[in-house]
């Protein structure tokens, strides 16, 4: 037997130990079995916003925040005793009197936490796939609610953006000639009047007049099947304080195929779904909404998507179970980052030291939304309008510190699967390898180096 | 004297010092303070010295946990931080540090994988150490369960797995009955005549005489006193003679020529047997008529 397949082996009997060593721990059983309680007691406690969609949204948000709550501190908790307990109990002494090199030691605990995460979030997986069919089933709502709720929220979907109304090289081509005659701005090249161009015109048709159109073009990268409802989100902002309802009818016309009329009232500042037909979207390669407003007297209105950008369309694309395998992934990429984290605190700290700070860690990892709203905004609250934002010499040190720790926590925060699984968004490949890319080959591997530099160099007596 | 001094060194030792330090990287405690020491191939060295004398300090420095803080020191002429080094030793430590909720068997399997040792040689390797150290009957049973003799003679067998060239053994017969000591005792022996090398950690002085071939007794960190068992106990103006008991005349005519000799009267006594050894001749004897 070769060297590399002997340090294989080694690995692969500590990774073995480390998971049997988890397995049998009293409070790692207790919080498994919390862990379980939760999952199947959420879903029959959780209520929702009285829709079937909105419970079954909630349901997924809060079943899987309290997974990766119950499985952070599970694993924590068996990666900094891994090491630290082992030597506090003097285990590890004969198990580095054989000829296993410490990076070995380090990584086979590693891969055995890896694993026994990989178990739960598999029972995790398992056990909210069954819950949510259950829920759906049960419900006492009609069929139609049903299988509203069924389209769209137990499908992954991809996100569509309107094609932009003018392109890059038209509007290089507009700068240019506002440039040369001189009419551009003093002190703008051609390139930026392109893109202040770009921006006005896109801002330009989320005006919609009294009786005015707006009309947006999708194109369908993947022909559609025909099975599945596609979904329009979109949210209308009145000009005025008033919130009077608006009165319009959609047009929806796919490329060489069906057109259809839709009427709808809209209320401004309320999210709104518009769900196209499948049988209208099939196999065609584009698709054109237009939106005609027929109110005549009320204020003109802003027209934008939920999330502040242009109205998205959302197509089917793949089936709700892969996406959900897709997201518990990217959580178990998120969790072998702790599991290197807590190794590397324990290898160079006894366990409730390692513990402490393992923790703490993961509480700065779970405020990055909180970060970047301060990193991005540069204060740390709202002031009342109207009051003036006052900072202090500590406010601005500590400011320094949020944008710092913001490029580290940013990543995290990007790659949070539960979002996208609580939209039905789907999660693509490119998202799932850069969340191993980030997560495992970069902020793993760094964690992983330090902490076996420091434990190679450490004594154990 | 001569062969001795040409006999391969296996641990080799010069001005080995051990300083242990604070937080603040302040000395604290000199645990090993220039010792010089040469343990040679097939011989059973002895350590011995109170408790904090610089014994388990000295072990944990010759297997790499520890590392020197000025001297030099080889193992089997390598650096003991050496991984390379680590599959020629076994190390027996004085505590049970077993994983508990693991079986006789597995425990053992467990280590060979370490060794990277596989297929029917693993198997064989194993199932001979559960043989040797006689637990063939419990090896399905958890290390936790084990009485502190079980645990000894399984820490002795995970020690021998990779059939080391050097082995290191921290109070072998700690907790062990005395036919189990002396079953130990003759093992050790007949592994140092198959050309192992073995240090001995303990505090029974009469299991260190009986095997050991060289000692050093070290103390506060210093070896105080170091050479053969031989030279250690030899009283150079005194000796001891043992022959078939004489007439009482012949006796006497002796005894009165001895004194005039050296001007003090011999002291006379019958040889007896030790307790050890009426112990286990009775326990044999009842086990084999009970079987």
């Amino acid at each position: 037997m070769n060297h590399p397949q002997k340090s294989l082996m080694r690995i692969a009997a500590l990774a073995g130990l480390t998971l049997r060593d988890a397995v049998r721990s009293r409070l790692l059983i207790s919080l498994g079995a919390i862990l379980v309680i939760g999952l199947i007691g959420l879903p029959l406690l959780i209520s929702g916003d009285n829709t079937l969609t909105g419970r079954l949204q909630v349901i997924l948000n809060y079943t899987l925040r309290f997974a990766i709550t119950m499985l952070s501190i599970v694993t924590l908790w068996t990666a900094c005793g891994g090491v630290s307990s082992e030597i506090q109990d003097r285990r590890l002494y004969l198990v580095l009197t054989k000829p296993v090199h410490r990076h070995e030691l380090w990584l086979g605990k590693w891969l055995g936490i890896v694993a026994l995460n990989a178990l739960l979030l598999t029972l995790t997986g398992l056990i909210i796939g069954v819950m949510t069919w259950h829920t759906l089933l049960t419900s006492p709502e009609s069929a139609t609610a049903k299988r509203q709720a069924r389209e769209q929220f137990l499908l992954a979907r991809q996100a569509l953006l309107p094609e932009s109304p003018i392109s890059r090289d038209q509007a290089l081509s507009s700068a240019g000639a506002l440039v040369k005659s001189g009419r551009a701005p003093a002190g703008m090249d051609a390139v930026q009047v392109a893109t202040e161009l770009m921006k006005e015109l896109k801002n330009a048709r989320f005006v919609i007049a009294p009786t005015g159109t707006v009309r947006f073009v999708y194109h369908l990268s993947t022909p559609c099947t025909g099975f599945h409802d596609g979904i329009l989100n979109y949210k209308i902002e009145s000009s005025r304080p008033e919130r009077n309802p608006i009165h319009a009818i959609w047009d929806i016309q796919a490329a060489g195929g069906m057109a259809l009329h839709l009427t709808v009232t809209n209320y401004p500042g309320l999210p709104n779904r518009l769900l196209i037909p499948g049988s209208v979207m099939q196999g065609a390669p584009s698709l054109t909404l237009s939106y005609h407003r027929l109110d005549r007297s009320s204020p003109a209105t802003l027209f934008m998507a939920q999330n502040g950008q242009e109205p998205e369309l959302l197509i089917p694309s793949g089936s709700w179970a892969m996406n959900l395998s897709r997201g518990l992934f990217m959580i178990l990429c998120r969790l072998a980052f702790l599991s290197a984290l807590g190794l590397t605190a324990g290898c160079l700290l006894s366990t409730p030291v390692a513990v402490f700070v393992a923790f703490f860690v993961m509480v700065l990892l779970t405020m990055s939304g909180y970060v970047e709203s301060v990193a991005t905004s540069g204060a740390f609250y709202t002031p009342h309008e109207g009051a003036a934002l006052s900072q202090t010499w500590l406010d601005k040190i500590i400011l320094g510190q949020f944008k710092g720790l913001n490029r580290v926590t940013q990543p995290l925060l990007r790659l949070d699967p539960v979002p996208l699984l609580e939209e039905g968004r789907r999660i693509s490949w490119l998202l799932t390898a850069h969340a191993v890319a980030w997560l495992v080959g970069l902020y793993t591997a760094v964690t992983a180096l330090i902490g076996i530099l420091l434990f190679n160099r450490r004594e154990l007596g | 004297m001569n062969d001795e001094k040409n006999m391969e060194c296996v641990i080799e030792a010069r001005g080995l010092t051990k300083v242990f330090r604070d937080f603040w990287g302040r000395p604290k405690v000199r645990a090993v303070n220039g010792i010089n020491l040469d343990v040679r191939r097939g011989e059973i060295f002895g350590l011995l010295g109170p408790n904090g004398s610089g014994k388990s300090t000295t072990i944990k420095m010759i297997l790499g946990l520890l590392h020197p803080t000025s001297g030099q020191l080889s193992v089997l002429g390598e650096s003991p931080r050496s991984v390379s080094v680590k599959t020629r030793i076994g190390f027996m430590p004085e505590e049970s540090y077993l994983y508990k909720y693991l079986t006789a068997d597995e425990i053992l399997n467990f280590y060979a994988n370490l060794y990277g040792m596989s297929g029917p040689h693993k198997i064989e390797r194993v199932n001979a150490l559960i043989e040797q150290v006689g637990l063939s009957k419990a090896r399905d049973r958890r290390i936790g369960e084990f009485s502190k003799g079980m645990a000894r003679r399984i820490g002795l067998a995970q020690a021998l797995l990779n059939d080391p060239d050097l082995i290191l053994l921290d109070e072998p017969t700690s907790g062990l009955d005395p036919i189990a000591c002396r079953e130990v005792k003759d093992l050790l022996l007949a592994l140092a005549r198959q050309g192992k090398t073995i240090l001995i950690c303990s505090h029974h002085l009469s299991d260190m005489q009986d095997i050991c071939s060289r000692v050093a007794i070290l103390l506060q960190g210093e070896v105080c006193a170091t050479g053969s068992v031989q030279e250690l106990l030899a009283t150079p103006d005194t000796l001891k003679l043992t022959l078939q008991a004489p007439s009482q005349t012949t006796l006497t005519a002796v005894l009165d020529l001895l004194e005039r000799d050296t001007g003090t009267r011999p002291q006379v006594d019958h040889t007896g047997r030790t307790l050890e050894s009426v112990y286990i001749e009775k326990v044999s004897q009842k086990k084999s008529a009970s079987s």
